[in-house]
């Protein structure tokens, strides 16, 4: 039976998650966010409607998915931010370039904090629908000053 | 001293992100040319081969950071060129820094990398 990490099983787990898109977030995408609390299903997110996603798959030692979803106004404010650029001059195409960056490092960071001795392989991140792959009570929600992320780390299995 | 500067990643927000940090962060650049994968830096090393500071990512298209290192050695490009790799993980390059980064990291890393170069010169 494959391995399953859900965020919500364990406290420790989602403490680490908590810190390190916190750390990502501030480092480089110089943004602010808090832990939202959430039971909701991702599809009962109406600001999910018009958010950008990524998608990025892991193997190696572990083997799975991490998706992000960011609703278009907080995409908007980190991809400008990320890029130096005014809102105005930020197309959508930085946002999903920016958003897909963000998933990449997001994922690297965190399986670097949850598996520090694993060696692992991330995809090239791909663009994704909005609410696919977030399903499932594992997904996570934060606020920020101009509005919503949500992501969902899976793990599929372990290669011993 | 302004550095000339080749920035080898296959993200081009991240090509501009780790551009606009090292001039955020104070690091003199002097020339700045970006690369997309191994293949496209080594093109560009030929064709300007004063570059002072080679930053590259490891997981790329084509050619990745690794393969790049191997190539620029086995080429003698490194000597020629006076050229510095940072990589961001590092076998054997001359420094390495991990995503998340910040630009104020970036910069020391830079500055030691290069610090260490030129006390080597004198």
């Amino acid at each position: 039976m494959p391995e399953q990490l859900e965020q919500s099983a364990s406290g420790e787990i989602s403490r680490i998650l908590d810190e390190a898109i916190a750390e990502v977030l501030a480092t480089m995408f110089f943004a602010d966010l808090e832990p939202a609390p959430c039971t909701h299903s991702p599809l009962e997110h109406s600001w999910m409607s018009s958010a950008v996603s990524a998608r990025v798959r892991f193997e190696g030692t572990h083997f799975g998915e991490a998706v992000l979803t960011i609703s278009r106004p907080a995409a908007e404010e980190i991809a400008s931010a990320f890029l130096g650029l005014d809102k105005e001059e930020t197309s959508e195409t930085d946002c999903a370039q920016v958003v897909l960056e963000l998933a990449n490092i997001l994922c690297g960071s965190v399986l670097s904090r949850l598996w520090p001795e694993s060696k692992l392989t991330l995809s090239a991140p791909v663009s994704d629908a909005m609410e696919r792959g977030l399903e499932g009570p594992g997904h996570r929600c934060f606020q920020m000053p101009e509005g919503n992320l949500a992501w969902r780390l899976s793990v599929e299995g372990a290669n011993r | 001293m302004a550095y000339s500067v080749l920035i080898v990643d296959d993200s081009a927000v991240m090509r501009t992100f780790i551009r606009r940090v090292m001039t955020l962060s104070g690091f003199e650049v002097g020339e700045c040319l970006e690369a997309s994968d191994g293949e496209e830096a080594l093109a560009r090393l030929r064709l300007h081969p004063q570059i002072d500071v080679i930053l590259t990512d490891i997981n790329m298209p084509k050619m990745n950071g690794e393969q790049l290192l191997e190539q620029l050695r086995s080429d003698g490009m490194l000597g020629a060129t006076k050229g510095r790799i940072l990589r961001m993980i590092s076998l054997g390059a001359d420094g390495y820094i991990t995503k998340p980064f910040s630009p104020e990291a970036l910069r020391e890393e830079l500055e030691r990398i290069l610090g260490e170069r030129n006390a080597g010169a004198a």
